[in-house]
């Protein structure tokens, strides 16, 4: 009985480490099988738009999704070769006047043959159609007691290469098929969410020398915040939204420095002749996760705040450039190849700040970019691989990645 | 007063009368007058040209604007691009000479004026901050030897384009190698 409830303690404690990947044994999540009733008559659209209710099905990581493509009346019977999915979602595009679009949802149990749950959804603008789909789904997945997916809502920044010298910062859905340009003229780069409801951004505006911009995304109104020689970075923002971390090079030395925005003060954090970025917070927002080549390659470091003792982070890889740190754990990119003759590859790896477990994410290609969700469930990277690119998701809790692909200008940085 | 009245009176209208009389004769002084007014004007012309041409061979100090800036640009392009390894910023032992052409360079009484822009830049290898962070330290560090070498060092600003300013964009090693350096903007 003892060993029993050692054992049983035992898988507990792996089981809330994410670190650790989840082997599923069998497959006991509701299966769901989708009908498009649109009345569009050019199928080129109605992919687009089946593809992607089709992947944020699949991104909730709470369904077996079926791939196929069915079309067939709102109103109609279901279909009996439907009978072996638990869940049938039925869904219609309508245009209205203008640019308005609609889309309506009614989901079958199909075990029964009714109708269990029918919404209608509108957006002003056709171009916003990815948020329709996002709402429907997340209504859908809280219909039937999922663990929340509300960050399928939440806004993505991105900054873009437009052409040498020059990038702009646009703002998208999770999936970035929807995108509005928000910023651009010169090198706009950076940017970073300035508080938890997505009202606007901190960014980075390199001219003579770099100056750190606040830009409320609704008003469009945009203040200086602070300014240094060389570089300048905001690299994370406090729960509470009122200290900055940001890299700073007075003198072309890139150090870490906490900012409040609030009485103008800022503290160096770090203090060491090379290259330290990318600080983010960590735990309880006492110590700070950083990337630094104190080592003599760039690698993942971890401190107290207001402490000069550094620790190492992460024991693997030679090339460790990239981080992203939510609660007790961090995501890096890792250069499997450490020399520039062989083939580039960057793999994604999780650590957690209290266990020696790393766990791979990705397996080829090159991955970067790696941004925890609010949440922290999730992971969002961009991935390349053999000419073409992805946006990639990667649920934690689930052991399920998703790729959704991306055309268009290469990205500079991106924040979730 | 009355005299005087009476005189003025008839001076007037024997001008007047004189006036009318010659009518044809006026005509001929108004030609007249427009045949002067555009031998001046030609004359005029010929003046301007000569002195402007006077001034495109003097002195480089009384140069227009654009005429300077070209002499700059064409100071900055005979500058040496210092060139750096894979994911390093020390200067390597072949790119010595480089700096010391550009010590030269920055030196020269052509430029000793002139506020010197350090550039770094990086490949499409490294991920976003550590990438600038990277392009600053090259900055730093060619500085830094530059300042050795008798350039001062009030003269220079530096500044990380990270990947965003490349010169090649082919995906191969050798494109790469060229996108690792510093390179400099001349500015008055």
């Amino acid at each position: 009985m003892r060993y029993l409830i050692i054992l049983l303690t035992g898988i507990v404690l792996f089981a809330s480490d994410a670190t650790l990947e989840i082997v599923k044994s069998a497959d006991a999540r509701p299966s769901v099988t989708i009908q498009d009733s649109s009345d569009f008559a050019d199928m080129r659209i109605r992919q687009k738009f089946f593809r992607l209710v089709l992947g944020d099905l699949k991104v909730t990581a709470h369904f077996k999704v079926d791939d196929t493509y069915r079309s067939g009346s709102f109103d109609s019977m279901i279909d009996p070769l439907m009978k072996e999915y638990d869940y049938l979602f039925r869904y219609r595009f309508k245009e209205g006047d203008g640019q308005t679009l609609y889309l309506d949802v009614r989901v079958y149990d199909i075990g029964s043959k009714n109708a269990i749950y029918e919404r209608s959804y509108r957006v002003a603008n056709r171009t916003r159609y990815p948020f329709l789909i996002h709402q429907a789904v997340i209504d859908f997945n809280d219909f039937l007691n999922m663990p929340s997916v509300d960050w399928m809502r939440r806004y993505v920044v991105f900054s873009q290469y437009s052409k040498p010298k020059s990038a702009d910062i646009v703002v998208a859905d999770y999936t970035l098929t929807y995108r509005k340009r928000i910023i651009s003229g010169g090198l706009n780069i950076f940017p970073k969410w300035a508080d938890r409801n997505q009202k606007g951004i901190y960014y980075t505006k390199l001219g003579k020398r770099p100056v750190l911009y606040y830009y409320n995304i609704y008003t469009g109104k945009q203040t200086k915040v602070v300014t240094s020689d060389g570089m300048l970075v905001c690299s994370d923002v406090s729960r509470d939204g009122k200290r900055l971390l940001l890299t700073m090079a007075p003198e072309g030395q890139p150090d870490i420095y906490r900012y409040n925005i609030e009485t103008g003060v800022r503290e160096r954090l770090t203090f060491y002749s090379g290259i330290d970025v990318s600080a983010q917070y960590s735990g309880s927002e006492k110590k700070i996760i950083f990337v630094s080549d104190r080592l003599g390659y760039p690698n993942i470091f971890i401190k107290k705040i207001g402490e000069r003792a550094v620790r190492q982070l992460v024991y693997h890889g030679k090339n460790n450039n990239a981080c992203s740190a939510h609660g007790k754990y961090v995501v890096y990119t890792s250069r499997e190849s450490d020399n520039a003759f062989s083939a580039n590859t960057f793999n994604l790896y999780l650590v957690s700040t209290q266990s020696d477990y790393i766990r791979r994410l990705t397996a080829s290609g090159v991955n970067q970019f790696p941004k925890f969700s609010p949440d922290g469930e999730s992971v969002m990277y961009i991935k390349h691989y053999a000419s073409q690119s992805a946006l990639g998701i990667i649920r934690l809790n689930y052991n399920e990645g998703f790729l959704f692909p991306l055309k268009g200008h290469k990205i500079q940085s991106i924040d979730w | 007063m009355k005299k005087s009245l009476l005189l003025a009176t008839i001076i007037a209208a024997l001008f007047m009368s004189g006036c009318s009389q010659k009518k044809p004769e006026v005509d001929m002084t108004k030609q007249e007058s427009a045949q002067e007014s555009t031998t001046a004007v030609t004359e005029a012309d010929t003046g301007v040209s000569e002195v402007v041409g006077t001034e495109e061979v003097g002195d480089i100090t009384t140069l227009p604007e654009d005429a300077r800036m070209e002499k700059i640009k064409e100071l900055e392009a005979s500058t040496k691009k210092i060139y750096f390894d894979f994911d390093k910023y020390n200067i390597r032992p072949d790119q010595e000479a480089n700096v010391d052409e550009d010590a030269r360079i920055f030196t020269s009484d052509a430029a000793k004026d002139l506020t010197i822009k350090v550039e770094g830049n990086c490949d499409e290898w490294g991920t976003d901050e550590y990438n600038y962070a990277l392009g600053l330290k090259r900055a730093k560090t060619v500085r830094d030897a530059l300042a050795l070498k008798g350039v001062d060092e009030s003269r220079m600003v530096m500044v990380s384009y990270g990947e965003s300013n490349p010169v090649c964009t082919e995906h191969t090693k050798e494109c790469w190698a060229k996108n690792r350096r510093v390179e400099f903007e001349l500015l008055p």
